[in-house]
């Protein structure tokens, strides 16, 4: 355990002390956002889409027949 | 100059983003300390996550964010679609169907042109991939550009009438802009004109596909092949077959709305083309009568773009797919993506900000914001592990990890088994997606030093030697 602290304070190459530095924050906090809108765009990835105006909308259903053969209709939209 | 706009509204987002959360909450602090896993092993472990008012609103300006450009962009399109202006929208569909009105031009059939540039070891298999479709094309043209190699004598050998370029110092483009100046104006209003790459393979019912919904619709001016990538080229091949899987499932989830009419594999109607070959020099860049703009690196983007500007009516169906070539080493891979990013910059600094180029802005900008992401994400991670000199847990991080484990393994999920385990790694992905980003940054400084472009070609023999880039043009997932 003293060992683990000992290790703690002098850290591998930079000093612990930078882990509590103002900079080092912001940089912590930057990432931490960044980590939870990526993950809420990730979730919206997953999850089914929904088109929820088109259930509704009569506006999306054609209304007429667009085929190359079609008959010309009385009025257009 | 678009690059460092691009780059720097993302950099200006970044900061916004900073100084919101330091005025909504304390910073979040990585202090380890010790605690027993199982009451056995002593785990150092770091329990600190964002206070939930800021997590929260994280949370909610991420889904408002994809939201609001999915809900823009939908707008955009649905205004585009209703319009009736002929001035900024000839393509509308409310025009099409009145100038067609009553007009019976006879069935729809297609004509295929194969830009080739010394394709010998493909295009035999691209022609025959094209004449055992369930619908065969009526007609299929090769056009031979600058070939040293037998592709012109392969063609003929399969039967296909060949073209050969004169004096075209313009690439792919300049070839077909060749060819199209005397072929669109003699197809008749149902006779489709389809592009396709020499190192590319339609899977069946494409071409019965395409015809049954451009017999259905004479509004519809252009259909775009879904491409996913062949076998092979190992972990750097998965790596791209991923990226195309989750490109092909974001397509069927916007129900094939096009992002780009893939230069792989796409069809026009004639008046498409027309209008694009008129407008150029005028509503959009390029030489009037061209229908593709040589100046543009991305061809089939920069051609996408101008037929969204024109508001022509445009679908990618889940049914048309097409297998495609995949990069076979890094620097092969490098060439490509810079050559694809550098285009899609260029085409939108050429475009402008419109709000039909709003939804490839958004794309860029996200891009851009990316590197940013995931360079600070980097450099968190070294200076923790640099500072600190035992393994420390992050409980409520790696919770976040599994979800972005599940996200990755979901979407590339069709891509099959070798898909999933890639993917379900995580990291290996992190490393492709840096490596994409580097390209990022070479691109957008090449844009700033005026640097020449590179049109590199892949010579299919040649593969894993020396090869140098590739001649391929789908422009592919943000």
């Amino acid at each position: 355990m003293t060992t683990l602290v000992t290790h703690l304070q002098t850290g591998a190459l930079l000093p612990e002390s930078i882990l509590h530095s103002d900079s080092f924050k912001i940089l912590a906090t930057f990432v931490a956002l960044n980590t939870l809108m990526y993950a809420t765009l990730a979730l919206m990835k997953l999850l089914p889409k929904g088109y929820a105006f088109s259930w509704f909308s009569g506006r999306n259903r054609r209304a007429q027949d667009r085929s190359i053969g079609s008959a010309p209709p009385e009025t257009d939209s | 100059m678009i690059g460092l706009i691009i780059f720097g509204v993302a950099s200006i987002a970044a900061t916004l983003l900073l100084a919101a959360a330091s005025a909504v909450g304390p910073r979040v602090e990585i202090a380890p300390s010790t605690g027993f896993f199982l009451g056995i092993w002593s785990v150092l472990y770091a329990i600190e996550a964002p206070t939930p008012r800021v997590a929260v609103a994280s949370v909610a300006l991420a889904a408002l964010l994809a939201s609001g450009v999915a809900l823009i962009e939908l707008r955009i399109s649905n205004r585009s679609r209703r319009s009736s202006d002929a001035h900024t929208d000839p393509l509308a569909p409310k025009l099409v169907m009145a100038r067609t009105r009553g007009v019976y031009a006879g069935p729809v059939t297609v004509t295929v042109l194969i830009p080739a540039h010394n394709e010998e070891a493909s295009l035999a298999q691209t022609i025959a991939s094209l004449t055992s479709q369930s619908h065969p094309p009526e007609r299929i043209i090769v056009v031979a550009d600058n070939c040293t190699d037998s592709t012109v004598d392969v063609g003929r050998l399969a039967g296909v009438e060949v073209v050969e370029s004169v004096g075209n110092t313009h690439k792919k483009a300049g070839a077909l802009n060749q060819v199209l100046r005397w072929l669109v104006p003699t197809q008749g209003e149902n006779d489709a004109v389809m592009i396709m790459d020499a190192d590319t393979s339609l899977d069946d019912g494409f071409l019965e596909t395409a015809v049954a919904r451009f017999t259905s619709d004479r509004a519809l001016m252009a259909i775009g092949g879904l491409f996913y990538g062949e076998d092979g080229a190992g972990m750097l091949g998965q790596f791209q077959r991923n990226e195309y899987s989750r490109y092909s499932r974001d397509i069927r989830r916007r129900r094939g709305r096009v992002f780009v009419l893939t230069g792989t594999a796409s069809i026009f109607r004639p008046a498409a083309l027309r209008a694009v070959a008129q407008s150029r020099g005028t509503a959009i860049p390029g030489i009037t009568g061209d229908v593709y703009d040589t100046a543009a690196l991305t061809e089939d983007n920069e051609l996408t773009i101008a037929l969204k500007t024109l508001g022509a009516l445009m679908i990618s169906p889940s049914q048309c797919t097409v297998v495609t070539e995949m990069m076979p080493t890094w620097r092969a891979l490098w060439n490509q993506r810079l050559r694809w990013q550098r285009g899609a910059l260029e085409n939108l600094g050429a475009y402008g900000m419109k709000p039909k180029t709003f939804r490839y802005w958004a794309q860029q900008l996200g891009i851009g914001y990316g590197v940013i992401a995931l360079t600070a994400y980097f450099a968190l991670i070294l200076i923790t592990s640099l500072s600190i000199d035992a393994w420390v847990w992050f409980p409520f991080w790696m919770g976040l990890g599994l979800l972005f484990a599940v996200e990755r393994v979901v979407t590339a999920w069709d891509g099959g088994w070798h898909a999933r385990l890639l993917a379900v790694a995580l990291i290996p992905e992190l490393v492709f997606a840096t490596f994409l980003n580097v390209v990022y940054i070479k691109g957008v400084m090449d844009i700033l030093f005026k640097r020449q472009a590179g049109w590199a070609h892949l010579t299919p023999t040649t593969i894993g030697e020396g090869s140098s880039g590739e001649g391929s043009t789908a422009v592919a997932p943000g």
